[in-house]
């Protein structure tokens, strides 16, 4: 990104739906405020009711903010119709048009725009190309796979060349093969054509995958703001290192604060400095290891574990393991370079002393 | 928090009002149902509540007369309502559970009764089974008195079953096989699985069947007017009031105490039925039913349903017969002097007048429909169920309460000022010599049923596709015109079909409205009944149904037919 302008801003956002059957409100989205720089591709992350898909539409302009305003290029949009916005969203399940033609789903934007008949023709069938669908212009949406269906809904978003592209979690309905087969063709289309992009998806992996800055959410906030690997690497709340990637939570750390935003833990019968992230007051906190950041080893020096479970699944064996009372899961990557341990087996356990992140407790 | 519910809302309103064409659209949807349903049914009330009016309810209700009469009205619509969805029932069931031949003409001939003109089925059924009947006199030697109960029963029940056999058609096919199949699986026998399966899932069905039936038997004016005899209904005394007696003040009172139990069924099917419906309709069977093989059951049911289909083709070749024979039922020999009547003497007028009002009408009370189907589907709004709850209110009052209120309401012009808002409809010196009042009742009529197809229509269709063409930067209008009208475009012409066909056969509605000036058929084959022409009411008949036949073929062709797109996808394959 070389210049960071702004191009949307979302100013204290709030929605509030009317509670089902009660007569109360729900506040979907609870005080967003955030600014989306022009080129990127964000993601809004979270499980499913945390309010991204509804900021997804508050930004496209189907729902109406209940307080809060909306700005494009620095122009208070928060009024307008979503027609009237220069976006293009492309929706979950696709909503192509069932009764034309894959040729006139594409045109339709451009119609609407009264563009001379020839230029239409040219950007549709350029944007077709684009996606490898130029043959099947004439074919019916129902005609049409899964995958080409997405691909048709994209291609008819960005023949309009938005300012903004807008995704509703667009692989969702796609198998799993397609969906990586998908993403890394998004990925393609959006770094090539530098189009900013809101993303929504509760899917981690295609989050990360996509994204040059990830907006984690939940009940309706924002609980972290950060690139992929600043999320996964340090998150900053328990939610988050739990909603992104497996998490082994170690509670009631002990921990002294040693100054110059270091701390010392004892962890696994191990004592070590690590940084800390955070304000911190308290005696104890809480230590966060992924389960790749955790090692098995027949070592009698270390801490000993016994194998509760062990899994194995190719690329790597997932293993269940109790100590002093409570479970871990550890993953070992690519088991053809170690041994596979038995259940019940009792083996020493060591972690990547850089992987340990303090969470407040 | 009701306020905050409240303000929510209104911002919506406020939100439909930045698109101007859609704030016009819905202000003109409003005020057209205010002035042509909401306003006549305000001026009934409010006459049967005036200083004349209400002690008339005392006098009525505390009088022995009407108190049979309204204990025949109540039985006879139950009676109806059971007889009627039995058959429909059976139909269906044939149709969806059995595998048995000549199900597409078991099918078409249960539709036939949808098109047929009042008094067509009554007045073939006394030529048949009448005292001096074809059959029950020719055959089998009995002067039989079909006048009564036992024969509104038969005509109504083939009349109205129809919508009993279509509902719960729609309802069996939805039915999963999977639930079937599961209980097949868990060791149950087909009769168990019909007991315990089936017919609790399609409770909700029948019930619904057993109230519109109801209702509909309520609100019938023709065949208790042709076949009642001694047993008289609230339907037929109104008409009587209002025609013989001239008493306005007192056939609103009557048509109060009619309006109550036709509105408590309304809305016991509008809040019960449809929140204790389980079935829900996807339009996507995942899998084939399962039929009934056991023979006694396939052939039985197929007997009894082959049995009825007889008696319908029966009554309709009756009435195509009696058309071409001097006096039905007296003297066979061939004559074209009932066509002659109907096509070049009195009868061309009503024939010009009807068919053109409900040509007018049609595309008129389909397009409402699908407006305020898509207003009420798609568009969140203060006042939304209201508009809905006060169209449909159209078809769920009794047509003769309809046509009361347009005489209370519209017999003088309604003035705001000395500016005339709504000239005077009713009668002969009414717009367009009571043209236009009639056009409007034809409109009422039909434009629930089109909102209801119109909002099943939407309701299947995902919104997100006209948010992606809102997205792409169509407005409102141009997203309803290319998107949600094509997309609707098969209940659009279910609406306009079934408003031509209702607005050609319609007679309680209208029959206080006709003037000398606009003659109505329904109306003119009444007359012609009463007065003993059978031939001229058949031939009156078979010229209806031919018109509404050639109107659907139609409307087939310009609604049905392929659009732009379409044809260049064929082409394209």
């Amino acid at each position: 990104m070389s210049e960071r302008s702004i191009r949307l801003k979302l100013e204290h956002i709030v929605k509030a739906f009317p509670d089902r059957g009660g007569g109360g409100m729900v506040r979907a989205v609870d005080d967003i405020s955030l600014d989306i720089y022009s080129g990127e591709f964000l993601t809004l992350l979270g499980p499913s009711g945390c309010g991204k898909t509804t900021t997804l539409r508050l930004i496209a302009g189907f729902e109406l903010p209940t307080e809060g305003r909306i700005l494009l290029d620095g122009q208070d949009i928060t009024p307008q119709p979503p027609n009237k916005r220069d976006m293009a969203l492309v929706f979950q399940n696709y909503a192509l048009f069932p009764h034309m033609s894959v040729y006139d789903n594409v045109a339709y934007g451009l119609e609407t725009r009264r563009l001379p008949r020839q230029q239409i023709r040219d950007k549709v069938q350029a944007s077709l190309k684009q996606i490898g669908l130029e043959k099947l212009d004439n074919r019916r949406p129902n005609q049409l796979s899964g995958g080409q269906q997405q691909r048709v809904a994209l291609a008819r978003s960005l023949v309009m060349e938005p300012r903004i592209l807008l995704f509703d979690e667009p692989l969702s309905n796609l198998d799993a093969k397609l969906r990586v087969q998908m993403r890394s063709e998004i990925h393609r289309l959006q770094r090539r054509l530098g189009i900013t992009s809101i993303y929504v998806t509760h899917d981690q992996v295609e989050a990360m995958a996509l994204s040059d800055r990830i907006v984690v959410m939940n009940k309706g906030r924002i609980e972290q703001i950060g690139s992929p690997q600043e999320i996964y690497r340090y998150p900053a709340t328990r939610f988050v290192a739990d909603f992104i990637g497996r998490a082994n939570f170690i509670e009631d750390v002990p921990c002294r604060n040693t100054g110059g935003g270091q701390a010392q833990v004892d962890l696994l019968g191990k004592s070590l400095n690590v940084p800390i992230r955070f304000e911190h007051h308290a005696e104890k906190v809480t230590v966060l290891l992924r389960p790749e950041a955790l090692v098995l080893r027949e070592d009698p020096s270390l801490k000993q574990v016994v194998i509760d479970q062990a899994m194995y699944l190719g690329s790597e064996v997932e293993y269940v393991v109790s100590i002093d009372d409570r479970q871990l899961v550890v993953v070992e990557q690519d088991p053809r370079l170690s041994r596979v341990y038995a259940e019940g087996q009792t083996v020493g356990i060591d972690f990547v002393a850089e992987a340990v992140h303090l969470l407040p407790r | 928090m009701q306020a905050m519910r409240q303000s929510q809302q209104v911002k919506r309103l406020q939100a439909i009002f930045r698109d101007p064409l859609l704030a016009v659209v819905l202000l003109l949807m409003v005020f057209f149902v205010t002035i042509t349903i909401v306003l006549p049914l305000v001026a009934m009330v409010g006459e049967s509540l005036s200083p004349e009016g209400l002690p008339l309810f005392e006098r009525y209700l505390s009088n022995p007369v009407y108190q049979t009469i309204l204990m025949n009205t109540l039985v006879l619509g139950t009676v109806v309502g059971i007889v009627g969805t039995l058959v429909g029932f059976l139909f269906a069931f044939v149709q969806v559970k059995l595998r048995v031949p000549f199900k597409r003409a078991m099918h078409i001939i249960a539709l036939i009764p949808v098109i047929s003109p009042p008094f067509a089925v009554a007045t073939a059924a006394i030529v048949l089974f009448g005292r001096s009947g074809t059959i029950s006199r020719g055959i089998f030697g009995v002067r039989y008195d079909i006048y009564g109960l036992d024969g509104l029963t038969l005509v109504m029940s083939l009349s109205f079953f129809t919508i009993a056999y279509l509902n719960l058609r729609g309802m069996m096919e939805a039915l999963d096989p999977a639930l079937d199949e599961a209980a097949t699986n868990l060791g149950a026998n087909k009769w168990r699985i019909f007991r315990t399966v089936t017919l609790p899932m399609l409770l909700p069905g029948i019930a619904s069947s057993f109230l519109l039936l109801f209702v509909e038997a309520l609100a019938d004016l023709g065949n208790p007017l042709v076949m009642g005899g001694n047993y008289e209904v609230l339907a037929t005394r109104v008409y009587v009031t209002i025609i013989g007696l001239y008493d306005t003040t007192g056939a609103a009172v009557l048509s109060i105490i009619l309006l109550v139990p036709s509105l408590t069924v309304f809305l016991v099917q509008r809040y019960w039925i449809n929140r204790i419906s389980v079935v829900t309709v996807t339009g996507k069977p995942s899998g084939t039913p399962q039929t009934i093989d056991h023979p006694l059951v396939r052939w039985g049911l197929f007997g009894i349903v082959i049995f009825i289909c007889g008696i319908i083709v029966l009554i309709y070749g009756t009435i195509i017969h009696g058309s071409f024979v001097r006096v039905p039922g007296v003297r066979w020999d061939f004559t074209l002097e009932h066509f002659d009547f109907v096509l070049n003497g009195i009868g061309a007028q009503a024939m010009r007048d009807t068919t053109a009002l409900s040509a007018l009408a049609t595309p008129i009370a389909g397009l409402i429909g699908m407006v305020i189907a898509y207003l009420v589907v798609r568009k969140d709004f203060l006042g939304r169920n209201l508009l809905d709850f006060s169209t449909m209110m159209g078809i769920a009052v009794p047509g003769t309460i309809i046509g009361i209120g347009y005489i209370l309401m519209f017999n003088s012009p309604i003035m705001i000022g000395d500016f005339t808002l709504i000239p005077k409809l009713t009668g002969g010196q009414g717009a367009f010599g009571g043209a236009l009042a009639i056009i409007l009742v034809y409109v009422i009529r039909s434009a629930p049923a089109a909102l209801r197809t119109g909002t099943a229509a939407l309701s299947q269709i995902d919104p997100s596709i006209e948010e992606a063409s809102l997205s792409l930067g169509a407005d409102n209008a141009r997203t309803f015109r290319r998107i949600t009208l094509p997309l609707i475009r098969p209940a659009f012409l279910a609406g306009l079909i079934y408003a031509f066909a209702r607005s050609m056969t319609t007679i309680s509605a209208i029959i206080f409205l006709t003037t000398p000036q606009t003659k109505i058929m329904t109306q003119q084959i009444l007359n012609e009944v009463e007065n003993g022409r059978y031939g001229n009411a058949f031939a009156y008949c078979v010229i209806l149904i031919i018109i509404v036949m050639v109107a659907i073929s139609v409307l087939y062709f310009i609604v049905g037919a392929r659009t732009g797109a379409e044809r260049r996808l064929e082409g394209g394959l």
